[in-house]
């Protein structure tokens, strides 16, 4: 078949191209398929152990305090240590093992790659369980502060630069995810415009 | 077929494919060799359940675009710059027609095409570039023939932008 750049066909460039034989022994496949769980599972573990941490320090300053509600507040902050662990398992553990490129056409493949990211993005508060930091911390810091209201000078240095750390990561953190957000939606839209123009 | 035999026939018949995929993803050749071991693994590991309802090609092709395509998801600050083979087509022509001066650069003029672009386009550029017909195409992407087709006639103008002013001699590409 004549090219259909006679000049100069791209396709002849992109092929001449030089190329490595680049091919893995089955040895080193297997390895190398076990190099991969193993580095998923050390993190797992080690996001696992940092959950584990974190309840321990909730748990210790639950013994410490009596009030019932900072208390309610630090079992809150201690529950989402446990779901932090349980998140890292299931993402560390279960999907990366699990996540195989065969059956799906590239299409579906990138469409629900690009829903995953988006759906933590749009349901960040509760997959990272943001609702229990936000009420725990703020069971276990608003007593604090009604208790300070006398001297506005503790209530200042004690508090302050936990609202201006809280402020500042409010301020980075949501705009970041809703913008993530609108951009993933973006892309699954011209998806679903290439699959619409499929269909006809 | 076992695993392993279904695999060293893939890497056999599709190596250099494989090699010169893995370049239209990512430049640097570190990440690169990364990316294509990780593409082969993953190879290796999904014949495991290979059933035949497509041909090897087909699935080898699947499976590397989705490892690639999941490798440029994952650089989320270079994926917001993409564009799509119809804005590179909408774009004026004139910074992109200055000539290639040898082969070398002709090559990297394609690549620095190809990296620009979204990985859905990017695969089917790949496609073309590796002299697969629109039904292959399709069976790989999922997208219908008749709109790889159209996508097809867009690169091929985009192409014959950046390459129909030079010539080629033995010396390399030189303005006509």
């Amino acid at each position: 078949m004549p090219s259909e750049f006679p000049m100069n066909d791209p396709r002849n460039i992109w092929k001449n191209q030089t190329t490595e034989a680049f091919k893995m022994s089955a040895d080193q496949l297997r390895r190398k398929a076990q190099q991969r769980q193993k580095k998923s599972r050390f993190e797992a573990v080690s996001s696992i152990i940092i959950g584990l941490i974190l309840f321990g320090f909730f748990a210790r300053t639950f013994a410490r305090v009596h009030e019932v509600v900072p208390r309610m507040g630090l079992g809150l902050l201690g529950l989402w240590s446990i779901y932090l662990a349980y998140q890292a398992y299931k993402w560390f553990w279960l999907e990366r093992l699990a996540q195989d490129a065969t059956l799906n056409t590239t299409l579906q493949s990138y469409r629900s790659e690009l829903e995953r990211r988006r759906d933590y993005a749009r349901n960040v508060w509760r997959k990272a369980g943001l609702t229990f930091v936000f009420l725990g911390a703020a069971m276990f810091v608003v007593p604090g502060m009604i208790k300070s209201l006398d001297a506005p000078r503790l209530l200042l240095l004690n508090f302050g630069p936990f609202f201006v750390l809280l402020a500042l990561w409010c301020a980075i953190f949501f705009p970041m995810m809703k913008r993530q957000q609108r951009k993933l939606q973006q892309e699954i839209e011209e998806l679903g415009v290439f699959e619409r123009e499929s269909r006809i | 077929m076992s695993q392993d035999s279904l695999y060293e026939q893939a890497a056999d018949t599709y190596g250099s494919s494989l090699d010169r995929l893995a370049r239209a993803y990512e430049l640097d050749p570190d990440v690169r060799r990364d990316l294509l071991q990780d593409i082969h693994l993953h190879l290796w590991r999904s014949f495991a359940c290979f059933d035949l309802r497509c041909s090897l090609r087909t699935w080898v092709y699947r499976v590397a675009h989705n490892v690639a395509t999941g490798h440029v998801i994952r650089q989320r600050r270079i994926r917001d710059r993409l564009v799509s083979i119809e804005n590179i087509e909408a774009m004026p022509g004139n910074d992109q027609v200055e000539l290639a001066a040898s082969q070398s650069e002709a090559f990297e003029r394609l690549s620095m095409l190809i990296q620009r672009l979204k990985p859905l386009d990017r695969q089917i550029i790949v496609s073309y570039l590796e002299g697969m017909d629109a039904s292959s195409t399709s069976e790989i992407t999922g997208l219908s023939p008749a709109n790889i087709a159209m996508k097809v006639h867009r690169i091929k103008n985009i192409l014959r932008r950046w390459f129909e002013q030079a010539t080629f001699d033995e010396g390399g590409l030189h303005a006509k």
